[in-house]
This record gives structure tokens, sequence and C-alpha cells, in this order.
């Protein structure tokens, strides 16, 4: 036997660059990306609208204006359903959540603001005092479903699928039980004028500004951060990312937290822009959260988080509903038009994935 | 107690091979005792599943630079006794000692902390993540300042270290941006054992770490793990391929019916002698 076994393995220099991965451009990369696919998507079916719209209202930058406006609820929830998509993880609670966070924010405001009858003639005393504790209240309950669904997914080990769609039930119950199923009244109109419908400059919306920056800051978040690496890692491999050292149940309830908080902000969303709550709508905004997420680029599969896809996605059936409006074609196409994309671009993600695998 | 650890990934010239290894710093002179000491040593540790006895009372050393094959016929026991060393499962009873001193490994995380790191069978890499991102998991490099303070990474220094532990290694990227999943098999695998690399400080261990790869690529994985024992890891390897075993281990171990039967030198060992240790539980003749 040779004395030196390990000098008998041959490895020779054109070994050395063994793998070759092909360095795509980043203009190509770009071109490849679902984002800028779904991004092509929304600018032709604005052209489409502005073209075929009596008087190309669909160019006017007010029109545009109020169809990103009327996307921005479902924007922050959307992003926030990308992380948890991103993760291997989904929430259908995150409806009802609104509703339930909204409905208590709206109780708890109107407690601080005033006394009933104060309220029921439209005096606030404690107006300030009743908008803070209404927001933090919003959010913090919105966080603590969060944390509930969190917890039922890592502790007691159920798929979210199900943890999900049974907190879905029971906020809704929640809900109803304590609104007896009808919407908020008494909501000060300040929210609306203060807030709600204020535009900066007098032009852009200030809710369509608040859900852009958090979706800009959760951008940021995912693509540069190690919270955002640990996120998709765990998507991707949980296995990995266990072995990797991160404590993916830590991980996965703080993510389960974060959109919770989110569908609490976006139900103070209905309070400053209806100046109410909505008891019975919302039930299918986990799907139209999920659907925007897909279109986006967020893989359903997890590992893959595009968040500026899923704001562009949340756009998609509000510009087909405005635009099939405006035409005065029945809105309900909508439904069809946006099921038709969904299912395209998930057989392009899929195909993707595949071409990846065999390359 | 293990204040004579080496730390982190380290650039070394080319070998004579042009192969690149990772070098880590050496051992601090002041820490004689590990000269003597073995790095990982069992005594009796037993583990059952249920009713099935898959350990009944195993004595092992693993030595720093030496590399020791840890072969057996299927139901042996060496995954498991590789899985109770990296944290994966605990023993029921036996002890485990690293560098002398008695330790209890909690976790995998534990053994990580323990700088003893593990190649799996199945690969532990996320296809979803660049190979930068994957190389790093888990240990991250952040920016400096306030950036980093907010958790955000300093990528470009992840990609820069991640082309050089590689090259070390003899594998060359185009692209440090490239998503794992755009790999093939061999190529994660070889990628797996090079983060494995990076990361060890103690001990590596690796179950079957050449199933899936070709002769080129196997070759690099050998002499990687040759390059991680050389500079002071102590490698334990699982493997059928017990001719190569012969050719690249310093020492080979038998296991059978969950008890080691017998370590000896490899360049003592022949095939038909591992065989019948492996088969019988006692050596043949020498005649190969």
């Amino acid at each position: 036997m040779n004395n030196d076994p390990i000098s008998q393995i041959q490895v020779s220099q054109k070994h050395v660059s063994s793998i070759e991965v092909r360095d795509e451009s980043r203009a190509l990369k770009v071109i490849k990306s679902t984002t800028f696919w779904i991004l092509v998507v929304v600018v032709v079916m604005v052209v489409a609208f502005g073209v075929l719209t009596p008087n190309h209202v669909f160019f006017l930058p007010s029109t545009l204006l109020t169809v990103a406006f009327n996307g921005s609820q479902m924007m922050i929830v959307a992003v926030g359903m990308a992380y948890l998509l991103g993760a291997g993880e989904l929430d259908l609670s995150v409806g009802t959540n609104i509703i339930l966070s909204s409905t208590l924010a709206a109780k708890a405001l109107k407690a601080f603001a005033g006394t009933p009858e104060q309220i029921m003639r439209g005096e606030y005393t404690h107006l300030t005092a009743g908008i803070i504790v209404g927001v933090l209240v919003a959010i913090l309950s919105g966080s603590l479903f969060g944390l509930l669904n969190g917890l039922i997914v890592t502790r007691l080990r159920i798929n979210s699928f199900i943890a999900t769609l049974g907190t879905m039930m029971m906020y809704w119950g929640t809900a109803l039980v304590l609104s007896q199923g009808a919407a908020e009244v008494g909501i000060p109109r300040a929210l609306q004028t203060g807030f709600g419908h204020k535009k900066l400059l007098g032009i852009v919306p200030l809710p369509l500004l608040v859900a852009v920056a958090i979706g800009l800051i959760l951008w940021v978040i995912i693509a540069t951060t190690r919270f955002g690496l640990h996120t998709l890692a765990i998507g991707s491999s949980k296995e990995s990312a266990r072995r990797s050292g991160i404590d993916i149940d830590a991980h996965r309830l703080k993510l389960f937290i974060l959109l919770g908080g989110l569908a609490g902000l976006a139900g103070l969303f209905d309070l400053v822009r209806f100046a109410t709550t909505n008891p019975a709508g919302h039930q299918t905004d986990a799907l139209l959260a999920i659907t925007a997420a897909v279109l986006g680029g967020t893989s359903m599969w997890g590992g893959i988080a595009a968040i500026g896809g899923a704001m562009l996605g949340t756009l998609i059936p509000v510009i087909l509903q405005t635009g099939l409006v405006i035409m005065e074609i029945g809105a309900f196409y909508q439904l069809i038009g946006t099921g038709i994309l969904l299912i395209g671009a998930v057989y392009m993600d899929q195909r993707k994935r595949g071409r990846d695998a065999e390359a | 107690m293990l204040d004579g650890f080496i730390d982190g990934p380290q650039v070394k010239p080319v070998d004579e091979e042009g192969i690149k290894v990772i070098e880590k710093q050496p051992i601090k002179s002041s820490d004689q005792r590990r000269k003597d000491e073995a790095a990982i040593r069992t005594v009796g540790i037993r583990k059952s599943f249920g009713h099935l006895q898959a350990l009944r009372g195993v004595d092992l050393e693993l030595r720093s630079r030496e590399i020791l094959a840890l072969v057996g016929d299927n139901g042996a026991g060496k995954s498991t006794l590789a899985k109770i060393i990296c944290g994966a499962y605990t023993k029921d009873s036996g002890d485990l000692y690293l560098w002398g001193e008695k330790i209890d490994v909690q976790s995998i995380q534990h053994a990580y902390s323990l700088g003893v790191y593990t190649v799996y069978q199945d690969l532990s890499l996320a296809p979803d993540l660049t190979v930068a991102d994957n190389l790093f998991l888990g240990r991250e490099i952040l920016l400096p300042g306030l950036r980093g303070r907010l958790g955000m990474l300093d990528r470009q220094r992840m990609r820069a270290e991640t082309r050089e532990a590689l090259a070390h290694i003899g594998i060359g990227l185009k692209s440090f941006g490239a998503l794992t999943r755009a790999l093939s098999g061999g190529e994660r695998q070889a990628l797996a054992v090079a983060r494995a690399v990076t990361w060890a400080k103690t001990a590596l261990l690796m179950d079957e770490p050449t199933a899936s790869l070709g002769v080129h690529q196997s070759a690099i994985v050998y002499k990687t793990m040759r390059g991680a024992a050389d500079h002071g890891l102590a490698v334990m390897v699982i493997s059928h391929d017990i001719p190569r075993m012969l050719q690249v281990a310093d020492q080979i171990a038998v296991m059978r019916q969950g008890i080691v039967v017998e370590t000896m030198r490899a360049r003592d060992a022949t095939l038909q002698k591992v065989i019948s240790l492996m088969l019988a539980g006692k050596g043949g003749n020498d005649e190969q």
C-alpha cells in the first residue's frame, strides 16, 4: 500500500473551476424576475385602460393615485404575507384579524375619547388620548392575534393553514360577538380629515404613503438584513436553517406577530378612511393578500419573498376593477382576470424552478 | 476549558497541487496537553430506540490531525454514533469527552459552539439562497457601525470570503450571487463540505460525504478532508467505500452490532481484515 495515499488522488488544476454557474448580468436578472413581468402587466393594463376609457381618464394622475390609494390597505397586508410565505407559512386569519382589531380599536378609542353620551353627540373631550389608544389597541391587538397564530403553529405543531383557518373563524366570531354584527359608529371624523383623506402637498394620500413606506422598510429588511436572510432560509429549507443554528420557531413567531401587527394597522385604515368598521367584509382579504404576493413573485413553497412584487400585485385587482367600472363593464370580471393571472404567475414560477433544478 | 480553540477561516497559499485549504490558527503552544488528549473520546456510549439497541457501549477516540474512517455494515450504529457526537441525538448512557473534559452535548447548536461540525448525507443547504449566503448562514458578517447593529449584512465581504474559502478546496465559482438551487447535486455537496470545513474548529464529522459525487469531486472532498486534518481538526468519516478509506484515512474503526470491534491504523489494515471484522466481528488473515 502506498504510504502517501493522498498524493494518489489527482486533482488537477482543470478541476479547480469545476462549478461553472452562469454569471447573469443585473439586467438579465431583472428581466427574468417575476416582479418585472408583473410590473409589465401593470403598465400594460394602465395603458390599455388609458386608451380604452372615455376621455382617457385612466391616464389622469388623480385616477392612478386613487387606484393606489384603494390598494393601500391590502398592500400592507400583502407585504406581511410575502414574508410569511417566504418563510414557508401562511396566515388565513389576516382578514378577520383586521375586523377584530378595528372593532377593538374603535371601542377603545370611543371609551377614551369621551362618555357614551358625548360620543353620541359627536363631542370628543379627549380626542387625542382616544386616537392614541385606538392606534395602540389596533396594532397591539393585531400583533397579539398574530402571536396566537404563531404559538399554535410553533408550540402545538399545527400546520399554519389549519391553525389560521381555525383562528380566522375565532377572530371573526369574537368580532361579531363584540359588535353584534354591526359596524361601529361614532368614530371621530377628525380621523378622516386629519389622516384618512389627507394628502401630502394636496396630491399623495397619506395612507398610501404609509403603505409605501412600510413596503420600502420591509423590502430593505428582506433584502439586506440577517432577519430577512433567516426568513428566506427557513422557507427554503427548515432543516438547513435549524442546523445553521437559527431558532426557527422564534423566528416564525416573529413573522406571525409582524403580519398580525400589519393586519391591526390595516384595520386602523378602516377607521381613518371610512370612520367605521366593516365586520361583514374582509373575509377574502387573506386570499387576496396571498394572491397579490404570489402574483408579485413570492413563492408558495417558501424561500422567495418579493416585496415590490407584492405591492404591484395588490394593484392588479384594483386596476382591473376601476378600469372595468369606468368602461361600464361589470366589475365582477376583475375576479376572472385576477384568477387567470394568478394561475399564470404560479405556472411561471413552477416552470422557472423546474428549469433551475435541471440546470 | 476551550481557550486554545482555533478560530475562523484563514487564507493559506496553494499547496503543491494547486488546491488551497482552509488554514486554522495554530493551536496555542501553551496548550500542550492537547497533543496527548483525544479531541473527542467516547466511553461506553449506549443508545436504544425502543427495543432496538443501536449502540451497546461504544469506545472511540478521534484525534486531532487524523482522519478516522468509521466503517461497518448497515445498522452497525455508525450514523447513530455520529448523531450523538454532533448533538442530534442524546445518548442513554456513557461518557463523551472533548479534549479530556467530560461534556454533554445538548443540541446541534451546542456541538457547533464546541467546534464540532457535521456534513449530513442529506444536504444541509437552503436551495433558494446564494452560495455565499449558504456558507455564512447562522454566522453572517454584518456591516460595521449602526447598519450592523440594525442587522444589515456585509454581503460584499461574505462573497469575497466565500470565494477564498471555496478556492481553497478547489472550487471556482463565476457567480457568488447564483442560487444554490442552480448547482448540481455534486456541486452542492462540495459546497456543504466547504461550509463545514470553514466552520469546524474541533472536529469534522462526515456521513457518506461522497455518495452523490463523481470521481473528481470526490477527490476534491478527500483532499479537503486531509487539509482539514492537517490543520488541526479531528476528522471522522463514515463511508461504505472501504478501499478508498484505506487510502485516505489514518485510522479505521470497524463497527458491528452497536460496538466498535476494532480500531487500527489504516496502514496496518487490509480490505479482507476490515470486511471480516464488519461481518464476523473478528479479523481474517491479513492476506488481501
